[in-house]
C-alpha cells in the first residue's frame, strides 16, 4: 500500500526541504524506516504547522483562525513510500513508536485514474488478450491446451456460438461432462449464457484443449428467481470431477478447472466459528473437497469476485473481507481482473480472503470485447472472464507439463512468481502477485526443461 | 420442501439405500436425486440433502454434521 509518512527531523533539515529549489532526497530525511520501501523519485515536501491565529486559541484545532508556519522548528516534511499489504496494521501503530522523528503514517490512494466499472465499454478486445497473453508464443513452444480437460464449472457451454466467434472448432468432452439432477439438456448445446463466456475466454489460450462442461449454476433451487445453483451441487460436480482425474494415467494427469461463481452474502451461511459455517470455515465439505482435488493433481481457479472499493456488485453483502470460501482456498488461485491497459478493474474484489489471507493470487484480463454472449457490445467482464482466462493458461502449461511433471502446488507458485508485480513491494491485495506473464512462464518452463534434460 | 446439507460418516463401501437404513431415514426425507456424494471415501466421509426435520432429527447424533448450502451466483456481469 502507498503511504505518506509525516515527519519532524531536525530544524535544519526542515529549513533544507523549506528551502525553495532545495536538492534534498527522500533518503535525507527518512532512510531506514523500517518496512517503508521509499519512493526515491518523491522529493520530500515541508508541511507547515497550523497555529491559533489569536492568543489563547486551541492548540488542537482546526476550526478557528489558523495561521500556517514554516518555521523550521515548527514545520514537518513529508515523504511517500510503500508498505506491504500485510504489514501495514503493525507497521503504522510501530512506526512512530522506533522512530521519535516520524509523527504519521497516511493512506495515499490513487487519484489520477478512472477505473473500469461495471456497464462501461469494453477496453480492448480478444484479440488484444491473446496477444498479451502471448499465444503464439505458447503455440510455438506446444502449449495449446491439446489434451487437456478443462472443466467449466458454470451454466452450461453453447460450443456452437463460441465456435462461431471464435471461428475455429471447440472441443467438448462430452464423456466427462455432468450435470446436477434436475437439469436437462446436453453437453455443449446450453443456452448462450455466462458459461458460454467463460468457455469463450478459457479458449483465447488454450484453443485445443477439451472444454468439460459441469452446468452446477442451472440448478435452480426452489423459489430462486435468478440464476443460481446451490453449494451442495457443486460438490456433487466435485466428487465427479474426481472421478475424471483418477480415471486419468498417473504420469499423464490433467485437469483444469475453472470457477467464475461464488457466494455474495453471507445471509444463508452459518455464522463464523458455528463449525457448519462455509465462508470462513476449511472443514466445510466443499472446501475439503477444493483441497482433496488440488492435492490430487488438479488446478483450480476461483474469480476473486466483484465486490472491490470502487465499483462493488450491488449484490456484495459481507461487510468486509469478500474473498470468501473456496474463492479464497490456499490451494486454489484467486484471480482478480485488471483491463487489457493492465489497470485494475474497479469491481474486482481485495484481499485479505477468508480461508488464507494473501488472496487475491494474481490478476488476469477482463472487461474486453469477445464472446458476445450478453450482446454483441457488451464485454465480457467480472472476474468472471479473468477467471477462465488464466484457466486457459494453465491449461496450455500443461499440454506439456502434467502434474507428474509440475504438482499443482508448483504450477501456483510459477504463477506467482512469474506474474507482473503492479507494485513496488511485491504482493499486494488489489493485484495480488500481478498481472499472469506469459512470456515469464514460457521462459521459467524453458529453464526447468533444460534443467532436468 | 427445505432441504439441508449434511455430512454423515458411514463405511467407505455405503450406498444410499445401505446410509438411509443406516440413518433411519425414509425415502421421502431424502434428496435421492442428489444421493450419497463421496467427500471422502476413503474416511467414510459423504455428503447428503435431507429435509429440515430430518436434520434436525440427526444433529444430535455424532454420526451426522450440518452445514451451511448458501446459493451461489455467477461472478459476472457486474451488476
Amino acid at each position: 500500500m502507498r503511504v505518506l509518512v509525516q515527519l519532524r527531523p531536525s530544524p535544519d533539515l526542515v529549513a533544507a526541504v523549506a528551502t525553495p529549489g532545495a536538492s534534498l532526497t527522500a533518503a535525507d530525511v527518512a532512510e531506514g524506516l523500517p518496512g517503508v520501501v521509499l519512493d526515491r523519485t518523491f522529493a520530500p515536501v515541508a508541511v507547515p504547522r497550523p497555529l491559533p491565529a489569536h492568543p489563547g486559541g486551541d492548540p488542537l484545532s482546526l476550526n478557528q483562525p489558523l495561521l500556517f508556519s514554516l518555521a523550521p522548528g515548527e514545520a514537518s516534511v513529508v515523504v511517500r513510500g510503500e508498505i506491504a499489504d500485510d504489514e501495514i496494521s503493525s507497521r503504522v501503530s510501530l512506526l512512530p513508536a522506533t522512530r521519535r522523528d516520524v509523527i504519521a503514517v497516511y493512506a495515499d490512494p490513487a487519484i489520477e485514474t478512472t477505473l473500469t466499472c461495471g456497464g462501461d465499454r469494453p477496453v480492448g478486445d480478444w484479440h488484444d488478450v491473446a496477444r498479451l497473453l502471448r499465444v503464439d508464443d505458447l503455440a510455438a513452444e506446444g502449449l495449446d491446451g491439446s489434451g487437456v480437460a478443462l472443466a467449466v464449472v458454470d451454466t452450461g457451454i453453447n460450443a456452437a456460438h463460441v465456435a462461431s466467434v471464435t471461428g475455429r472448432d471447440v472441443i467438448v468432452d462430452r464423456e466427462r461432462s455432468w450435470s446436477p439432477s434436475g437439469v436437462s439438456g446436453d453437453p455443449g448445446d446450453f443456452a448462450v449464457d455466462h458459461g458460454t463466456m467463460c468457455a469463450f475466454d478459457t479458449l483465447i489460450a488454450a484453443p485445443r484443449a477439451s472444454l468439460v462442461d459441469i452446468p452446477v449454476l442451472l440448478s435452480r433451487r426452489q423459489g430462486a428467481t435468478t440464476l443460481d445453483g446451490l453449494l451442495s451441487d457443486a460438490i456433487a460436480a466435485y466428487a465427479h470431477l474426481r472421478g475424471v482425474l483418477e480415471a486419468q494415467p498417473a504420469s499423464s494427469r490433467s485437469l483444469v478447472i475453472s470457477n467464475s461463481w461464488g457466494s455474495f452474502s453471507p445471509r444463508w451461511d452459518f455464522p463464523p466459528g458455528n463449525p457448519g459455517n462455509y465462508s470462513d470455515n476449511p472443514a466445510h465439505p466443499f472446501n475439503l473437497m477444493v483441497g482433496s482435488l488440488a492435492e490430487a493433481g488438479a488446478d483450480i481457479l476461483f474469480a476473486a469476485g466483484n465486490c472491490g472499493h470502487e465499483c462493488s456488485d450491488g449484490r456484495c453483502a459481507y461487510p468486509d473481507r469478500p474473498i470468501a470460501g473456496a474463492n479464497s482456498h490456499p490451494r486454489a488461485l484467486s484471480v482478480a481482473g485488471v483491463d487489457t491497459q493492465g489497470e485494475r478493474v474497479g469491481y474486482s474484489s481485495q484481499g485479505p480472503g477468508r480461508l488464507s489471507v494473501r488472496k487475491p493470487d494474481i490478476s488476469a484480463f477482463t472487461h474486453f470485447a469477445g464472446s458476445g454472449a450478453f450482446g454483441a457490445d457488451e464485454p465480457d467482464s467480472g472476474t468472471s472472464a479473468a477467471c477462465p482466462v488464466a484457466a486457459g493458461l494453465v491449461a496450455a502449461v500443461r499440454t506439456r507439463w502434467p502434474s507428474s511433471t509440475l504438482s499443482a502446488s508448483q504450477l501456483r507458485t510459477l504463477l506467482r512468481r512469474t506474474a507482473d508485480d503492479r507494485s513496488h513491494v511485491g504482493y499486494d491485495y488489489d493485484y495480488g502477485y500481478g498481472v499472469v506473464d506469459a512470456a515469464g512462464i514460457i521462459a521459467a518452463l524453458r529453464r526447468r526443461a533444460a534443467k532436468a534434460a | 420442501m427445505a432441504r439441508v446439507l449434511i455430512t454423515v460418516r458411514l463405511s467407505p463401501e455405503a450406498d444410499l439405500h445401505s446410509a438411509m437404513r443406516e440413518l433411519g431415514l425414509e425415502e421421502d426425507e431424502v434428496d435421492t436425486g442428489y444421493g450419497l456424494v463421496p467427500i471422502d471415501p476413503q474416511q467414510g466421509l459423504y455428503a447428503m440433502r435431507v429435509t429440515e426435520s430430518a436434520g434436525m432429527r440427526m444433529s444430535g447424533s455424532p454420526a451426522a454434521d450440518a452445514h451451511s448450502d448458501p446459493p451461489i451466483e455467477p461472478f459476472g456481469p457486474p451488476r
